[in-house]
């Protein structure tokens, strides 16, 4: 008696692919199809892919340009940091040589050999629960691609003038207690594009840059310039 | 059921001023890392992505921020993209939608969308769109098809694909039983799919 569940099924397929249906729902659906018969699992993936196919052609209709910024944030994401002069092929693997010169600068060695694993900029990007925040900073864009499952997140800036010598961005994850350091951009580490790695996002709930001078403060004495909601 | 020839209909110019193999061509390349190929294909897609995203969203920053993860997942994924299980664009839209209906669904309860889609029901579109040098034929070609569909056909995809509710939610709001939502989605599709000659 497996018709009136394959005729369930295959009366699904319209709202499955128009993603109508409840996350139950939707997980229900395919458990049932890997265990449908052929023909039926085959007749609903093409019922699905002209759905999909119908509404890519509606979305002609709905058509809109983007702001000119975004094509920047999405593009450094993938793009070699060419201010480091980078031999990396993509920017997760820029990302990661950020992590590199920064646990080298905390004497640790073993982070100059080749990752044989995804780097940790990999993982928070192939993460389920990757999530993107924008916010304007001195002119520029600050981006922060993050995960909570892994913990961290990668900043990306674009076109944000270095701070003035003698002064550094300083970076600061909010958490219950307050603000927290989350790393510091001296005028040499700002350039058109810079990407830095975020770690132990914890449970803070925003990204805050300030400006403040020598090499960083303990807790932020300048202004807040953006706060980007890691929500 | 006949079909109207594709071309006739233009369901070719549909995916854009290029042809969709070159598109195929170009996440092909994305797939191998190439950032070239990459910004190109959002040069050719963004205004596809961003629109279907900020009707759902409604919102200019959530936008911006869908519209990225769309893209990061694109980068990503590009290997998954299987040309034998539909087109590049398709693919596409599919993954723009169903992150823009997941984040509507997190940041909007029902309620608050139900009211929005009320304000959206009684006004054109409009308001976020920015019109599109190349698409204003497409766009006139989709609203003539979207105006041969039935009140009852148009409201439920627009609840269901742009208002982010499910079927069963449709249903209440309409007081209409399941399986009547169900048949009125499946003749809006099979209405729109023939009305546009996608084969």
């Amino acid at each position: 008696m497996t018709e009136p569940t394959d005729f369930e099924l295959l009366e699904l397929a319209t709202p499955y692919a128009l993603h109508a249906v409840s996350e139950a729902e939707r997980v229900a659906i395919e458990r049932q199809l890997a265990v449908a018969p052929p023909s039926v699992a085959e007749a609903f993936r093409d019922e699905v892919r002209a759905v999909c196919e119908t509404m890519t052609a509606v979305s002609a209709a709905t058509a809109a340009e983007p702001p000119s910024r975004l094509r920047a944030a999405v593009l450094a994401a993938v793009q070699p940091s060419v201010a480091r002069r980078s031999r990396w092929r993509t920017a997760l693997l820029a990302a990661a040589a950020a992590i590199v010169v920064g646990l080298a600068a905390f004497g640790a060695g073993i982070a100059l050999r080749p990752a044989p694993k995804p780097t940790m900029a990999e993982q928070i990007m192939a993460a389920t629960d990757v999530r993107t925040v924008s916010g304007q900073l001195s002119g520029g864009t600050a981006t922060v691609v993050f995960s909570r499952n892994m913990n961290a997140g990668v900043l990306v800036m674009n076109n944000v003038p270095p701070p003035t010598q003698g002064t550094v961005y300083q970076m600061w994850l909010i958490g219950d207690n307050g603000p927290t350091s989350a790393g510091t951009m001296n005028t040499a580490a700002v350039a058109p594009s810079t990407t830095d790695l975020l770690t132990n996002l914890r449970n803070s709930s925003a990204l805050a840059f300030t400006i403040e001078p020598g090499t960083g403060s303990p807790q932020p004495t300048g202004k807040i310039l953006a706060k980007l909601p890691l929500s | 059921m006949t079909t109207v020839p594709a071309e006739r209909l233009g369901y070719r110019s549909m995916t854009g001023p290029w042809h969709s193999n070159d598109l195929d061509a170009l996440l092909r390349r994305v797939a191998q890392r190439d950032a070239d190929a990459f910004a190109t294909f959002y040069d050719h897609t963004r205004t596809r992505v961003y629109g279907l995203v900020a009707r759902v969203l409604r919102d200019f920053g959530y936008s911006e921020e869908t519209t990225q993860e769309v893209y990061l997942e694109v980068w990503r994924t590009a290997g998954a993209f299987d040309s034998a299980k539909g087109s590049a664009l398709s693919w596409l839209m599919t993954m723009a939608h169903r992150r823009a209906i997941d984040r509507v669904r997190a940041e909007q309860a029902a309620t608050q969308r139900e009211s929005r889609y009320g304000a959206t029901a009684v006004e054109p579109s409009g308001d976020v769109v920015v019109e599109s040098v190349l698409a204003t034929d497409e766009r006139r070609r989709v609203a003539e098809c979207l105006d041969g569909l039935t009140d009852i056909q148009r409201q439920c995809i627009e609840m269901a694909y742009y208002g982010g509710f499910t079927y069963a939610e449709v249903s209440q709001r309409l007081s209409a039983n399941l399986s009547t939502i169900k048949s009125r989605m499946r003749d809006a599709l099979r209405g729109l799919r023939h009305c546009l000659g996608v084969p």
